[in-house]
């Protein structure tokens, strides 16, 4: 099957889906207000990497051998939408299924004849991990409600019935496929909460939830990123929903109730870190404007605040070289990001990310949350006012003054900024994991091997 | 005092507003100014007939403490209202005067600080004086009635309705029609505007001379305002923290019950340097002060470590902070059964409760509102070089000096 263009992709959605937004169903994607700009990023991504050839697919199906490969990823990944993201991480599960195999040989047909199905019909999935959790410090069995988990509530001969919540799926009410997947490791007699499966959105019984960082309002100029790349997330009810087996993963196996969501987790931490680096060279470059704009930029603090940004974003940039530079490679040739670097880079960068938005704030001033809107700025009646009170230092207009100090409210303190510094401490594991797994991925005998030599103690 | 409704009809003198692009008519009806008028109209409300405290000048460290509780219990025109009381102490009498009409009149007045990139200016004119220029992050100004207009040695009180004063209105009220999952900005938005003066007249018995030290005395309420609010800020964030971990069942956790306790710490910093700044309240010309080398000082320490404790709080919290449903899908029978189900996690702890409690995070700490909060926290003074500066500039160095030298024996 050919890929899809974005107007395919648009109809493919009209597939009878039960998805609501503020209470309300949702009719078309496309014509609702919060979710138009977000349907239309993923339509955009289909026609950006449109290619009629019957054997074509879009990168995210590609699975990097090479540092090459690896480099030409994260390039596409960067000019699709989120959904791309989620997807690809979809993928890493062929990564396990030749474990899965191990269990089950069918499992690995499954997950490979997925996958294929997946890049020739040209679909988008969700990663559907979390589950709403009930009691956090017990077990799913344990729980007074069996369903704070996901969970197999029946068997038949043909597949397995579903029931339960995933929260926080990113994109959810506009992919094809939610992939389920156990959030954490099971034990035995937990036996029904390690399944693995995949589900179409418009499966009967499936019902999901959505927030969004869409900005709301009829003008939306002054919301100059979240205007376009604002994305939902859902909150997935399963009301006994059936899955053919052919979508069944991981049913029962405890063991390897875990490994799945640990390849994604990878996948999705490594996309986090691949694009620090820019990303803190982006609001380095930010800082530097708003000071130069604010008159401030020869200012011994204001270079004091620039330098620190710039250590960030250097350390960022390591952060993701070290983990390329350290790549293993598995047994089927797959490239994976070394995950020390990854879960310390991850680590790093979140933790000193409010860090380094207080000294944007700093440079900005309050202007950044009290700028007038373009639709100001474009009024007959008040737009001179603005042209002539906002003009700013160093021969900034107040149009450009304007349009830096958006930007970065949007960024930084508004609804859209408010998701990232959540998501970005959060998804992909907290920051407490992401000490564990930095922690685990140490070689600490090394390290005790060292300072036993440098005090002089007898090798241990 | 005049009634809530009175102070309403008070806003539809032909002031022109514009908001996002669009000329206002009337404030008290546009979906957004209406948040702000109507926060206003609450305090109004509450002191219908009484005595309102905002027009009280505090001579003693009861009556100060007193003082800073109303004004954290009023909507934020009370501060700046109190700001122009406080001028009285150390103005002349025109500006006595002008503060008892206020008083008697029960009007709100707002600070006009801050000027835009043309500053204001004031010329003689035979009714008085002629004000040109801009002023930016004037808080109140779309629902006060006058503007207290600072501008060098001159400060001139201009009512909002004046022919020639445009505010330009900026406000973090939510967006959506249905707003309630904002529990907090909801009913507590102010908004803020740029004025732009073009060739405003204002008579004679609203200009103050020698008011080069205006600034100091008319901010000091929104300063110490800002402090108290720091402190209360700090403890519902820790109230916050431990009620979602509680809930989530993870308050016995190690890595959480370190973030709960660097919390505490914080929320007991900021509530440690407010009463320090009233301890060492100074009794100057009339009026009890709190002591500002303490209000710098606790206002750079909070903002230093502000976002370090909302990341701890969204860390503790979880991801549901941006993603919890709203009260519409609550109210949605098709979906909110499972919502209410799946949002509960134990016995005791509704799932609508902690969805309220996640929507209220997210507010304060995870969008418009709270980025607006945050920032203009922050960066008030000059931002947070500043806060430390005045630190340093208003901290008795001599003695501590003395104390070194003592200390290493060097003789004084």
């Amino acid at each position: 099957m050919p890929m899809m263009t974005g107007e395919q992709y648009r109809q493919s959605l009209l597939d009878g889906r039960k998805c609501y937004i503020d209470g309300e169903l949702i009719k078309d994607p496309f014509e609702h207000p919060l979710l138009k700009a977000a349907a239309t990023s993923v339509a955009n991504t289909y026609d950006r990497f449109y290619d009629p050839s019957p054997d074509a697919f879009h990168p995210m199906y590609t699975i990097p051998r090479s540092r090459e490969e690896m480099d030409a990823r994260v390039k596409a990944m960067g000019q699709s939408d989120i959904t791309a993201g989620t997807t690809a991480a979809c993928m890493a599960l062929v990564e396990v299924a030749p474990e899965l195999g191990k269990l089950k040989p069918e499992y690995r047909e499954r997950v490979y004849e997925f996958f294929e199905w997946c890049k020739t019909n040209d679909v988008r999935c969700s990663e559907a991990i979390t589950d709403a959790k009930g009691h956090r410090k017990k077990r799913p069995a344990q729980q007074d409600d069996p369903d704070a988990y996901v969970r197999v509530v029946s068997r038949e001969r043909d597949g397995i019935v579903l029931r339960g919540a995933k929260l926080h799926i990113t994109g959810a009410p506009l992919v094809h496929e939610q992939v389920v997947l156990p959030t954490k490791s099971m034990k035995p007699g937990e036996e029904d909460y390690a399944v693995a499966c995949s589900v179409p959105t418009n499966a009967e019984g499936l019902k999901i939830v959505n927030t969004t960082n869409a900005p709301r309002g009829d003008d939306l100029r002054h919301f100059p990123i979240s205007m376009r790349t604002n994305m939902p997330e859902g909150l997935l009810i399963f009301e006994d929903v059936f899955v053919p087996n052919e979508r069944v993963f991981l049913d029962g196996e405890v063991s390897h109730a875990a490994s799945l969501a640990h390849a994604l987790g990878l996948w999705e931490r490594s996309n986090a870190v691949a694009y620090s680096g820019s990303s803190a060279d982006r609001l380095v470059g930010l800082a530097a404007l708003l000071a130069e704009m604010n008159g401030a930029a020869d200012r011994t603090d204001i270079r004091d605040l620039l330098s620190e940004m710039a250590i960030f974003a250097t350390m960022c940039r390591a952060g993701w070289e070290a983990a390329m530079a350290n790549a293993v490679t598995n047994e089927d040739g797959t490239l994976s990001p070394a995950s020390l670097y990854i879960s310390a880079s991850k680590f790093y960068n979140a933790e000193l990310h409010g860090k380094m938005v207080d000294i944007l704030h700093d440079i900005a001033g309050t202007l950044l949350v009290e700028a007038p809107t373009m639709a100001d700025y474009d009024s007959d009646e008040i737009g001179a006012d603005i042209k002539e009170h906002l003009a700013g230092d160093s021969g900034w207009s107040a149009q450009d003054r304007l349009k830096l100090l958006h930007y970065v409210r949007d960024l930084t303190a508004d609804t859209y900024g408010g998701w990232i510094a959540v998501t970005e401490s959060l998804a992909g594991g907290g920051q407490y994991a992401q000490r564990l797994v930095t922690l685990r991925h140490f070689d600490l005998n090394a390290a005790k091997e060292l300072a036993r030599k440098a005090v002089g103690l007898e090798a241990g | 005092m005049r009634p809530a409704e009175e102070y309403r009809e008070s806003l539809r003198d032909g002031r022109q507003v514009w908001l996002e692009g669009r000329r206002i008519p009337d404030v008290t009806s546009d979906p957004l100014l209406r948040k702000s008028v109507e926060w206003v109209a609450s305090t109004y409300a509450r002191y219908e007939g009484l005595a309102n405290p905002m027009f009280a000048i505090p001579t003693t460290q009861d009556e100060l403490r007193e003082q800073v509780a109303f004004l954290l219990s009023a909507d934020r025109t009370a501060a700046t209202t109190a700001g122009c009381m406080a001028l009285t102490t150390v103005g002349g009498d025109a500006i006595k005067s002008y503060a008892r009409r206020v008083a008697e009149a029960d009007l709100r007045v707002a600070a006009a600080v801050d000027d835009t990139a043309k500053p204001v200016q004031v010329r003689g004119h035979k009714d008085g004086v002629v004000v040109n220029g801009g002023k930016q992050h004037v808080i109140g100004a779309a629902v006060v009635h006058d503007l207290l207009v600072l501008a060098g040695d001159v400060a001139v009180a201009v009512p909002v309705s004046s022919p020639g004063v445009r505010v330009l209105a900026h406000t973090p009220a939510p967006r959506p029609e249905d707003d309630r999952s904002f529990p907090y900005s909801r009913s507590r938005t102010i908004s803020e505007a740029i004025v732009v003066f073009d060739e405003v007249v204002v008579s004679g018995d609203r200009v103050f001379q020698d008011a080069t030290e205006y600034a100091d005395t008319l901010q000091v309420w929104e300063r110490a305002r800002a402090v108290a609010d720091q402190a209360d800020r700090a403890e519902l964030i820790m109230g916050l923290a431990q009620t979602i971990s509680e809930m989530n069942g993870i308050e016995t956790v190690s890595h959480v019950r370190d973030k709960l306790s660097a919390i505490a710490v914080y929320a007991k910093m900021c509530r440690a340097g407010w009463e320090s700044a009233l301890a060492n309240a100074t009794f100057d010309r009339g009026m009890v002060r709190p002591d500002d080398s303490f209000l710098y000082a606790t206002k750079a320490y909070g903002g230093h470590l502000y976002s370090e404790m909302t990341h701890y709080l969204h860390d503790v919290a979880g991801g549901a902070v941006i993603t919890a449903p709203t009260i519409a899908d609550l109210d949605n029978p098709e979906i909110g059964d499972a919502l209410r189900k799946y949002m509960r996690t134990m016995e005791g702890v509704s799932g609508e409760h902690r969805v309220r409690i996640f929507h209220l995070i997210r507010d304060l700490f995870a969008d418009t509102y709270g980025g607006w909060d945050k920032v203009t926290s922050q960066v008030v003074g000059g931002g947070m070089h500043h806060q430390r500066m005045a630190t340093l500039d208003s901290f008795d160095l001599e003695p501590v000096k003395a104390k070194a030298r003592a200390a290493a024996g060097i003789d004084a």
